[in-house]
Protein backbone atom coordinates (compact mmCIF):
# COMPACT_ATOMS: atom_id res chain seq x y z
CA UNK A 1 0.00 0.00 0.00
CA UNK A 2 1.66 2.97 -1.12
CA UNK A 3 0.47 5.36 1.41
CA UNK A 4 2.25 7.76 4.19
CA UNK A 5 1.64 6.70 7.75
CA UNK A 6 -0.33 8.96 9.91
CA UNK A 7 3.00 9.70 12.18
CA UNK A 8 1.94 12.04 14.38
CA UNK A 9 -1.64 10.63 14.88
CA UNK A 10 -0.22 7.97 16.16
CA UNK A 11 2.05 9.57 18.58
CA UNK A 12 -1.17 11.33 19.83
CA UNK A 13 -3.17 8.45 20.34
CA UNK A 14 -0.13 6.49 22.32
CA UNK A 15 -0.18 9.76 24.46
CA UNK A 16 -3.75 9.62 25.01
CA UNK A 17 -4.30 6.11 26.47
CA UNK A 18 -0.61 5.89 27.66
CA UNK A 19 0.86 9.34 29.36
CA UNK A 20 3.95 9.02 29.89
CA UNK A 21 4.81 6.85 26.82
CA UNK A 22 6.29 7.56 23.56
CA UNK A 23 7.09 6.21 20.63
CA UNK A 24 10.79 6.30 19.34
CA UNK A 25 11.83 7.55 15.69
CA UNK A 26 11.24 4.91 13.47
CA UNK A 27 8.62 3.07 15.88
CA UNK A 28 5.53 4.41 14.70
CA UNK A 29 6.22 3.32 11.68
CA UNK A 30 6.22 -0.37 12.71
CA UNK A 31 3.21 0.29 14.26
CA UNK A 32 1.88 1.20 11.24
CA UNK A 33 2.63 -1.76 9.62
CA UNK A 34 1.43 -3.88 12.60
CA UNK A 35 -2.13 -1.77 11.92
CA UNK A 36 -1.89 -2.83 8.08
CA UNK A 37 -1.31 -6.40 8.73
CA UNK A 38 -4.32 -6.07 11.26
CA UNK A 39 -6.75 -4.27 8.57
CA UNK A 40 -5.27 -7.33 6.23
CA UNK A 41 -6.06 -10.07 8.64
CA UNK A 42 -9.22 -8.94 9.58
CA UNK A 43 -10.45 -8.46 5.64
CA UNK A 44 -9.16 -12.05 4.88
CA UNK A 45 -11.18 -13.79 7.74
CA UNK A 46 -14.09 -11.23 6.45
CA UNK A 47 -13.34 -12.54 3.32
CA UNK A 48 -13.70 -16.20 4.02
CA UNK A 49 -16.65 -15.49 6.03
CA UNK A 50 -18.60 -13.66 3.13
CA UNK A 51 -17.33 -16.47 0.90
CA UNK A 52 -19.27 -19.54 3.18
CA UNK A 53 -22.66 -17.69 3.42
CA UNK A 54 -22.51 -17.53 -0.66
CA UNK A 55 -22.65 -13.34 -0.01
CA UNK A 56 -21.22 -11.41 -2.71
CA UNK A 57 -20.64 -8.45 -0.19
CA UNK A 58 -19.10 -8.55 2.79
CA UNK A 59 -21.70 -7.54 5.24
CA UNK A 60 -20.98 -5.71 8.95
CA UNK A 61 -22.25 -9.87 10.23
CA UNK A 62 -19.34 -11.45 8.58
CA UNK A 63 -16.43 -8.64 10.22
CA UNK A 64 -18.00 -9.44 13.67
CA UNK A 65 -17.48 -13.25 13.26
CA UNK A 66 -13.40 -12.66 11.57
CA UNK A 67 -12.90 -10.32 14.62
CA UNK A 68 -14.18 -12.70 17.11
CA UNK A 69 -11.67 -15.30 15.58
CA UNK A 70 -8.75 -12.70 15.95
CA UNK A 71 -9.51 -11.67 19.29
CA UNK A 72 -6.63 -13.18 20.45
CA UNK A 73 -4.12 -11.68 18.10
CA UNK B 1 -14.27 23.45 19.24
CA UNK B 2 -14.51 21.10 16.82
CA UNK B 3 -11.89 18.93 17.87
CA UNK B 4 -12.96 15.15 18.77
CA UNK B 5 -11.90 14.17 22.30
CA UNK B 6 -10.07 11.18 21.80
CA UNK B 7 -7.18 11.13 18.74
CA UNK B 8 -8.23 8.33 16.38
CA UNK B 9 -7.47 6.44 13.12
CA UNK B 10 -9.21 8.44 10.69
CA UNK B 11 -11.49 7.24 8.30
CA UNK B 12 -9.19 7.34 5.30
CA UNK B 13 -7.47 4.94 6.79
CA UNK B 14 -9.96 2.51 7.51
CA UNK B 15 -10.76 2.59 4.07
CA UNK B 16 -7.79 0.58 3.02
CA UNK B 17 -9.72 -2.15 4.60
CA UNK B 18 -11.14 -2.06 1.39
CA UNK B 19 -8.42 -2.84 -1.00
CA UNK B 20 -7.25 -5.92 1.29
CA UNK B 21 -11.24 -7.49 0.82
CA UNK B 22 -10.68 -7.82 -2.93
CA UNK B 23 -14.36 -7.80 -2.72
CA UNK B 24 -17.43 -5.22 -2.43
CA UNK B 25 -17.95 -4.14 1.06
CA UNK B 26 -21.12 -3.09 2.38
CA UNK B 27 -21.56 0.52 3.73
CA UNK B 28 -22.25 -0.24 7.16
CA UNK B 29 -19.48 -2.74 7.58
CA UNK B 30 -17.35 0.05 8.03
CA UNK B 31 -18.52 1.51 11.57
CA UNK B 32 -17.59 -1.87 12.74
CA UNK B 33 -14.31 -1.96 10.89
CA UNK B 34 -13.87 1.24 12.78
CA UNK B 35 -15.27 -0.39 16.17
CA UNK B 36 -12.52 -3.26 15.85
CA UNK B 37 -9.29 -0.73 14.86
CA UNK B 38 -10.44 1.27 18.26
CA UNK B 39 -10.43 -2.25 20.01
CA UNK B 40 -7.47 -3.25 18.08
CA UNK B 41 -5.54 0.08 19.02
CA UNK B 42 -6.55 -0.01 22.87
CA UNK B 43 -5.17 -3.67 23.25
CA UNK B 44 -2.04 -2.30 21.24
CA UNK B 45 -0.77 0.39 23.03
CA UNK B 46 -1.83 -1.83 26.34
CA UNK B 47 1.10 -4.42 25.20
CA UNK B 48 3.66 -2.19 23.77
CA UNK B 49 3.52 0.18 26.91
CA UNK B 50 3.85 -3.31 29.15
CA UNK B 51 6.56 -4.13 27.09
CA UNK B 52 9.04 -1.24 27.20
CA UNK B 53 8.41 -0.89 31.03
CA UNK B 54 9.31 -4.21 31.56
CA UNK B 55 12.87 -3.28 29.53
CA UNK B 56 12.46 -0.37 31.94
CA UNK B 57 11.78 2.03 29.51
CA UNK B 58 9.35 4.94 28.44
CA UNK B 59 9.84 4.79 24.81
CA UNK B 60 8.41 2.36 22.90
CA UNK B 61 11.39 1.20 20.67
CA UNK B 62 11.47 -0.94 17.37
CA UNK B 63 12.54 -4.11 19.01
CA UNK B 64 9.43 -3.73 21.29
CA UNK B 65 6.85 -3.52 18.15
CA UNK B 66 9.04 -6.72 16.75
CA UNK B 67 8.62 -8.26 20.14
CA UNK B 68 4.80 -8.29 19.73
CA UNK B 69 4.80 -8.76 16.06
CA UNK B 70 6.10 -12.13 16.41
CA UNK B 71 3.75 -13.05 19.94
CA UNK B 72 1.02 -11.88 16.99
CA UNK B 73 3.26 -14.79 14.82
CA UNK B 74 3.50 -12.09 12.33
CA UNK B 75 7.33 -12.33 12.27
CA UNK B 76 8.54 -15.75 12.23
CA UNK B 77 11.86 -17.66 11.55
CA UNK B 78 10.47 -17.87 7.98
CA UNK B 79 9.26 -14.14 7.29
CA UNK B 80 11.71 -11.68 8.96
CA UNK B 81 10.55 -8.35 10.37
CA UNK B 82 12.56 -6.93 6.80
CA UNK B 83 10.12 -8.80 4.59
CA UNK B 84 6.94 -7.40 6.27
CA UNK B 85 8.67 -4.10 5.94
CA UNK B 86 9.51 -4.22 2.31
CA UNK B 87 6.36 -6.51 1.29
CA UNK B 88 4.04 -3.64 2.93
CA UNK B 89 5.57 -0.04 3.40
CA UNK B 90 6.34 2.44 0.95
CA UNK B 91 9.83 3.02 -0.37
CA UNK B 92 10.59 6.34 2.01
CA UNK B 93 9.54 4.36 5.29
CA UNK B 94 11.78 1.14 4.24
CA UNK B 95 14.59 3.22 3.81
CA UNK B 96 13.94 4.56 6.79
CA UNK B 97 13.50 1.34 8.31
CA UNK B 98 16.37 -0.67 6.51
CA UNK B 99 19.36 1.37 5.93
CA UNK B 100 20.61 -0.81 3.11
CA UNK B 101 18.32 -1.86 1.14
CA UNK B 102 18.69 -5.78 -0.15
CA UNK B 103 20.38 -6.49 -3.47
CA UNK B 104 21.99 -9.06 -5.60
CA UNK B 105 24.40 -9.22 -3.59
CA UNK B 106 22.17 -10.49 -1.00
CA UNK B 107 23.97 -8.84 1.86
CA UNK B 108 20.71 -8.38 4.90
CA UNK B 109 21.81 -5.67 6.74
CA UNK B 110 21.09 -4.98 10.48
CA UNK B 111 17.68 -3.35 11.18
CA UNK B 112 18.32 0.07 12.77
CA UNK B 113 17.17 0.00 16.35
CA UNK B 114 16.66 3.36 17.50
Amino acid sequence: MGRAAPRAALRKMLKNEKPGFRLSACADLLVHLNFLLFLRRLAEEARTNAFQNRSRIIKPEHIILAAKVIEHF
Amino acid sequence: RKKPLEPKMSRSFIRVFKDYAKMPVATESFRIVEKCTEKYFKQLWNDLAAFSSHAGRKTVEVSDVEVLMRRQKLVTDEIPLHVLIERHLPLDYRKLLIPVAVSGNKVIPEIKRS
